[in-house]
């Protein structure tokens, strides 16, 4: 019964009247972010970030997790009226949603998106529930051991699981780290790679490496294309679905929730693999696999579920290890530190409000959002009316004010400058800069526990494999990147991310 | 246009990773190295960077298997009207003030795409800078002054 303790003493941090609020707030801004193309929860939450410094852990995070998974309701709006996915994870969406939408069918295939997501949000805080106390559990055993295994299983899963060449990531992970071993060394408090600037004596901070990276130069590359945007232009009616339709969608709905809560747990999961696996399997199940990509409800259904199961279960990790499973669970470590919170395992003994809190306030969050989405769809609508000539540059002033409100530096302003070159560099060169950010958060603490780790055992490197947790987690590293090199495997992912 | 057929993204990434990793190297080289069971500060910067120097070389000959790759053609207007409006800004946020470094960052910015239509641009861009101030300097407490000092 441990389980029901701890989701009341969620729920009634999550119900206290200004948390209550802070959701509202994110899933409102999330809902927003993810109904525009062009501007996606990462430099939002960066965005954000330098606000939640006045709040009370709790209200902050429940604010930014709402953001991120209101951006996966959000995204799927814009998938289904203008088949352009407001968010990645939102792209399968745009195949049969879209074509519902042409069919005249907007209203059922909004309905049944929200439906799918809200339902999949229930089931996923549960699971969050009910792993992240055996999971907490096991890694209090831990030592700096097992903590660095555990960090470099994070990051090559990262690696491994999301899309783009595997040695590019790789490239960006060690970059990634590169950047954050500038500043002091804490240990001998010897200035490294800080060139004189005072400002860097503190290390890098990651949220204008993650604006400039992400928020600015993604608008370069957006505006060298050309801009399309057809609305469809209907009444959206018909939001209520009918028994048949509900019949139809529930068990790709649940087959959804069961892949996206399994792929979202994984270190580099997320919200963007579980769709794409989703709508593979319902296709391949499908009596009729030719209804795909003309309209078939499951298609909507099952992806839904999907990213929705998978952005809340990512959180498992951060919260029961400390370690990020993506460049957005990166940023919310980011935020844990800036409250002065070490993210670890000790973090659900020392916090459970703030913990059991987030959890709770996921489903609080899901319910508001299945009420924005739906009744208020004409709202999201017409804000996709605002074009992106106008909305592009109130981005790039918001990310200016922003970064420099994080440390009411100008220094911070003219790093998110360079960060914006070097993420347009990277788009050309098609490079992902997410394992970059992943490597920056997660540099400093590999670095203290490998030190420590050599500490303990003397400087002997064997220590990583005699020891039975960490040999293990090693053992899953090996096998992630042997299965890469076999020819199968490379077949397959190639296939489903190509998709 | 080469005879040579180069995958132009991988040379143009091993090119920077080597510069990185060199210039990493560099800065670092007075810091001592110490050994694994006594790291000096200059420790893990030495791996990282000789790693990422592995990767940039790795790319730079990978570049030369035989398969064309081409970068996609650099559109210099919004590359350079994005990059001078965050300049701007933060040439002028503290010295002009919020309310004029907002509207010179988001006319500025207005450049990138030739959509932008003046008249609209200038409304839009004093509507924002007004909203900025208000929540960023009345809501948020942001200490920038709001008008030149």
């Amino acid at each position: 019964m441990e389980l029901f303790d701890n989701l009341l003493i969620g729920l009634s941090t999550a119900l206290e009247l200004k948390n209550l609020g802070f959701c509202l707030i994110g899933v409102l801004i999330g809902t927003a972010i993810g109904v525009l193309p062009g501007i996606g929860p990462i430099p939002t939450i960066a965005l954000l970030l330098p606000f939640t410094f006045g709040m009370a852990p709790a209200g902050a995070m429940i604010m930014l997790a709402g953001i991120f998974y209101g951006a996966q309701y959000g995204g799927s709006t814009t998938a289904i009226l203008v088949n352009v996915p407001g968010e990645t994870s939102s792209v399968v969406t745009c195949l049969d949603g879209h074509q519902m939408a042409r069919q005249g069918k907007a209203g059922l295939a909004l309905a049944i998106a929200a439906l799918s997501s809200f339902f999949a949000g229930t089931v996923a805080t549960v699971v969050i529930a009910l792993l992240s106390v055996p999971l907490a559990a096991l890694a209090l055993k831990f030592t700096a051991v097992e903590y660095f295994s555990l960090l470099v299983l994070g990051l090559i899963a990262a690696v491994v699981l999301a899309h783009g060449s595997v040695a590019r990531s790789l490239s960006m992970v060690l970059l990634g780290l590169l950047l954050g071993l500038v500043g002091i060394d804490v240990s001998s408090g010897a200035a490294r790679m800080t060139f004189g600037i005072p400002e860097l004596s503190d290390g890098l901070d990651f949220v204008p490496v993650a604006m400039g990276m992400f928020g600015l130069a993604e608008i370069i590359a957006n505006l060298e294309r050309p801009a399309e945007r057809h609305v469809v232009h209907q009444t959206v009616r018909g939001l209520i679905p009918s028994w048949a339709d509900l019949k139809q969608a529930f068990p790709a709905m649940v087959r959804g929730t069961a892949l996206g809560s399994a792929l979202g747990v994984l270190p580099g999961g997320g919200a963007a693999l579980p769709p794409f696996s989703s709508y593979a399997l319902e296709k391949k199940l499908a009596k009729d696999p030719s209804r795909f990509g003309h309209g078939a409800i499951e298609g909507v259904a099952g992806p839904e579920a999907a990213n929705n199961a998978g952005a809340q279960t990512s959180f498992i990790p951060l919260l029961t290890l400390g370690i990020p499973a993506n460049a957005l669970m990166a940023l919310m470590i980011g935020a844990l530190m800036m409250q002065g919170i070490q993210p670890g395992p000790q973090i659900m003994k020392e916090q459970p409000q703030l913990v059991w809190g987030v959890i709770a306030s996921m489903w609080v969050g899901n319910l508001m959002l299945l009420v924005i989405n739906l009744p208020l769809i004409g709202l999201w609508v017409s804000m996709l009316r605002i074009p992106y000539r106008l909305l592009f540059p109130a981005i790039v002033l918001f990310c200016c004010i922003g970064t420099y409100g994080i440390a009411n530096s100008l220094f911070n302003v003219w790093l998110m400058l360079g960060c914006a070159a070097v993420g347009y560099f990277f788009i050309k060169v098609g490079v992902e800069p997410a394992p970059l950010l992943l490597g920056l958060v997660l540099g400093p603490q590999m670095e203290e526990y490998f030190r420590r780790a050599m500490l303990l055992s003397d400087g002997d490197f064997s220590v990583f494999l005699t020891r039975p947790i960490s040999a293990g987690l090693l053992a899953v590293v090996a096998l992630l990147l042997l299965a890469l090199l076999s020819p199968i495997v490379v077949r397959g992912r190639k296939q489903a991310l190509a998709e | 246009m080469t005879r040579l057929r180069l995958d132009w993204q991988d040379v143009l990434l091993g090119a920077f990773l080597v510069a990185v990793a060199a210039g990493a190297l560099y800065a670092t080289r007075t810091l001592s190295v110490g050994h694994a069971a006594d790291m000096g500060p200059g420790y893990m910067p030495r791996v990282v960077s000789l790693a990422l120097l592995g990767f940039g070389l790795f790319f730079l000959g990978r570049s030369i298997r035989g398969v064309a790759v081409t970068v996609e053609a650099v559109r210099l207007r919004p590359l350079i009207a994005v990059l001078a409006a965050v300049g701007v800004f933060a040439l002028t946020a503290e010295r002009l003030g919020l309310a004029i470094a907002s509207v010179l960052t988001v006319l500025l910015a207005g450049l990138a795409t030739r959509e932008t239509r003046p008249l609209e641009s200038i409304g839009f861009a004093l509507l924002l800078s007004a909203l900025a101030a208000l929540l960023f300097i009345k809501v948020l407490a942001l200490p920038v002054p709001l008008w030149p000092r």
